[in-house]
C-alpha cells in the first residue's frame, strides 16, 4: 500500500507536494543565479529592472578571468588523462591481480575520497613549501590528481568486474597477442567506464577550491580560486555570469555522460 | 582454466598498482603524517597543542559550532530526504527521471556559484528577507549569513543529495509486498508507515546521515563565505592558524583531532552497513 502510488489516496499528494518543493529548493537558486547574470543591478536587485549582457562583457574584457579559466582547463585535461591512466592501471590489478592485500589496497586507494580535503590540502601545502612546487602547474596536477584518482577507480574497476576477461582469452586463443587483447577487446568493451572515469576526473579538477586555494600563487590560478578572492571581496554580478557559464559547461558534461550511460545500455 | 595461465593475467598483479600506490605514498600519506607529527613538534616537543586545542573556551566553541551545525545540517537533509526518497522510488518513472536530473544538476554545479547563490539570496536585502517580509513573517530584514543560519541552509542545500541518493537505494529495494501484507493484517497506513517502512528504511536513514555528519564536519568552503570569522568551524581554524597564523602545530592537531572523528565514523558505518549487507 505505501509502495503503490496508486494506491496512497492524499499521501500520493503530501508526498509529491514534498518532493516538487525540495526539487524547486534544489533547482531555483541556480537559476536565480543565471538571471542575475543579465540582470542590470549591480546590488543584486531582483527581479532585475532590466537585462544587459554587461557582466559577460566584463567578465571577457578582464584578462585574468580568461587566463584563469585557461589554466584550469589546462589542469584539468592533464589531470584528467593522468586519473584515467592511473586509475585503468591501478584497476586492472585490484579486479584482477591476484596478491595477498588486494583488499586492504582498495580501501587505501579510496582513502582521499573519506578523508576531509581541507586536511589533504594544508598538508599538502607543507610538503610543497619544501619541493618548492606551490604556485605551479605540476604542484596543482598532483593535488587534484590525488582527489580525482579514487573515482576514477572506483569507477573503471565497476567496468571491469563486469567484463568477463575470458573473452580476452577468446581473442588470445584466436591468435591475438595479449597486449593485443588488452588494448583491441578489454579497452573497447569498458570504454563507457573509461569515459565516466575521464569525465568525473575533469569535473573533480576543474570545480574544485580548497586545494586550489592553497596551490595557487598571485601569477598561477584556477577559475574557482579567481571566483573565490573575488566573492571574499564583494558580490559582484560578474560572478554570476562566470558561474552561469560554469553550469553550461556542467549541463553539457552531464548530458555527455547520459549519452555515454545510454550507449552502454544499447 | 585459462585465465591464470595466459600472459594477459600475468601483467596485471601488484605492478599495474605501482603508479597509483607510489603518487599517494609521496603525495598523500607522508604529507598528512608530517602534518599530524607537528602537531606533537612544534612549537616544542609534548601535547601542549592539545592542551590549548581542548582547554580553552574559544575552541571548544570551535568544536560545538561544528558539531551543532554538522548535526542540524544531518537531521534536516534526513527529515527532507526520507518522503523525498519515499516519492521516489514509487513515482511514476518518468517524474522521477525529472527529479532525478536536479539533483544531480545542483550536485555537480560548482559549489562556489551554488555557495554565491545563497549569500545573494540571503543578504539582507535579499530575496528571502523581502519574501518574508512580504508575506509578513518579519517587519524588519533578519540577519541569515555571517552566522550559523546561513551556514546551515548552504550546507542543507549541498548535503541533500547525499542523503537522497542512499537513502533512495534502500526504499527502492524494499519488497511492495511487505506492505501489502502490513495492510491485509489490518494496519493504517500510519501504523505501516512506522512499524514497517520507517524501520526497513533505517539502514539507509543511518548511513546517509553518517555520510552527511562526516562530510559537514570537514567543510571549508562554505562555512567561510556563509558564517564569517565570528562563527568558525573546524576545517576553518585549521586553515586559519596555518594560513594567517603560520602556526602548524596548533593546524596539525585540530587537523588531527578532525581526521580520527572522520575515520572513527567512517569506521563506524563500514561496521554497521558491510556486516549486514553479507
Amino acid at each position: 500500500m505505501l509502495m503503490n502510488f496508486d494506491k496512497l489516496g492524499a499521501w500520493r499528494w503530501i508526498l509529491s507536494g514534498i518532493c516538487a518543493l525540495m526539487a524547486l529548493f534544489l533547482l531555483l537558486p541556480i537559476l536565480f543565479i543565471v538571471a542575475l547574470s543579465f540582470g542590470n543591478s549591480r546590488w543584486l536587485i531582483f527581479p532585475p529592472p532590466g537585462w544587459t549582457l554587461k557582466w559577460y562583457g566584463e567578465l571577457f574584457a578582464d584578462p585574468r578571468w580568461l587566463q584563469a579559466a585557461f589554466t584550469s582547463a589546462k589542469i584539468a585535461v592533464i589531470v584528467m588523462v593522468l586519473s584515467v591512466a592511473i586509475g585503468l592501471m591501478a584497476s586492472l590489478a585490484l579486479v584482477r591481480g591476484r596478491f595477498r592485500g588486494r583488499e586492504v589496497l582498495r580501501g587505501f586507494f579510496l582513502t582521499p575520497m573519506v578523508l576531509p580535503v581541507v586536511i589533504i590540502a594544508v598538508a599538502l601545502y607543507a610538503a610543497f613549501l619544501r619541493l618548492g612546487l606551490n604556485g605551479t602547474l605540476v604542484g596543482f596536477v598532483i593535488a587534484h590528481l590525488i582527489v580525482a584518482l579514487p573515482f576514477s577507480i572506483i569507477t573503471i574497476s565497476g567496468a571491469l568486474e563486469t567484463f568477463d576477461p575470458s573473452i580476452e582469452d577468446a581473442a588470445i586463443l584466436c591468435g591475438a597477442s595479449p597486449w593485443e587483447a588488452r588494448f583491441r577487446v578489454t579497452l573497447p568493451a569498458i570504454s563507457h567506464g573509461l569515459f565516466s572515469a575521464a569525465i568525473f576526473s575533469f569535473l573533480i579538477s576543474w570545480d574544485e577550491v580548497v586545494l586550489a586555494i592553497f596551490m595557487a600563487s598571485p601569477t598561477l590560478q584556477t577559475l574557482p580560486v579567481k571566483v573565490w578572492t573575488t566573492l571574499r571581496q564583494d558580490l559582484t554580478p560578474v560572478i554570476a555570469a562566470a558561474s552561469t557559464l560554469l553550469v553550461l559547461l556542467t549541463v553539457v558534461l552531464m548530458i555527455a555522460a547520459a549519452l555515454i550511460r545510454k550507449g552502454k545500455s544499447r | 582454466m585459462l585465465s591464470f595461465l595466459t600472459p594477459a593475467r600475468r601483467g596485471s598483479g601488484l605492478g599495474m598498482a605501482m603508479p597509483a600506490l607510489l603518487l599517494l605514498l609521496a603525495f598523500f600519506v607522508i604529507p598528512v603524517a608530517g602534518l599530524l607529527s607537528r602537531s606533537v613538534t612544534e612549537p616544542v616537543t609534548g601535547l601542549q597543542n592539545y592542551e590549548t586545542l581542548l582547554g580553552s573556551a574559544t575552541y571548544l566553541r570551535i568544536f560545538f559550532n561544528t558539531f551543532l551545525v554538522s548535526g542540524l545540517v544531518t537531521l534536516i537533509t534526513a527529515l527532507i530526504a526520507f518522503p523525498v526518497a519515499w516519492a521516489l522510488a514509487i513515482m511514476p518513472s518518468r517524474v522521477a527521471a525529472v527529479v532525478f536530473a536536479i539533483i544531480l544538476l545542483s550536485m555537480w554545479t560548482n559549489l562556489l556559484a551554488r555557495t554565491y547563490a545563497w549569500m545573494v539570496l540571503l543578504q539582507q536585502t535579499g530575496l528571502v528577507n523581502r519574501i518574508l517580509m512580504a508575506i509578513g513573517i518579519i517587519d524588519q530584514p533578519i540577519q541569515l549569513t555571517n552566522n550559523l543560519i546561513g551556514v546551515t541552509i548552504g550546507m542543507v542545500y549541498i548535503m541533500l543529495p547525499f542523503m537522497i541518493l542512499p537513502l533512495y537505494g534502500v526504499i527502492k529495494k524494499i519488497d511492495p509486498a511487505i506492505l501489502q501484507a502490513a495492510a491485509l493484517c489490518g494496519a493504517t497506513k500510519g501504523q505501516a508507515l512506522r512499524r514497517v517502512l520507517l524501520p526497513l528504511a533505517t539502514p539507509g536513514i543511518a548511513s546517509g546521515a553518517l555520510m552527511v555528519f562526516v562530510m559537514s564536519l570537514g567543510y571549508f568552503v562554505t562555512p567561510s563565505l556563509l558564517g564569517g570569522t565570528a562563527n568558525m568551524m573546524l576545517a576553518e581554524l585549521i586553515v586559519q592558524q596555518v594560513q594567517s597564523l603560520l602556526n602548524w602545530g596548533m593546524g596539525g592537531a585540530a587537523a588531527f583531532i578532525l581526521l580520527v572523528v572522520t575515520l572513527a565514523l567512517y569506521a563506524l558505518q563500514l561496521r554497521l552497513f558491510e556486516g549486514k549487507a553479507r
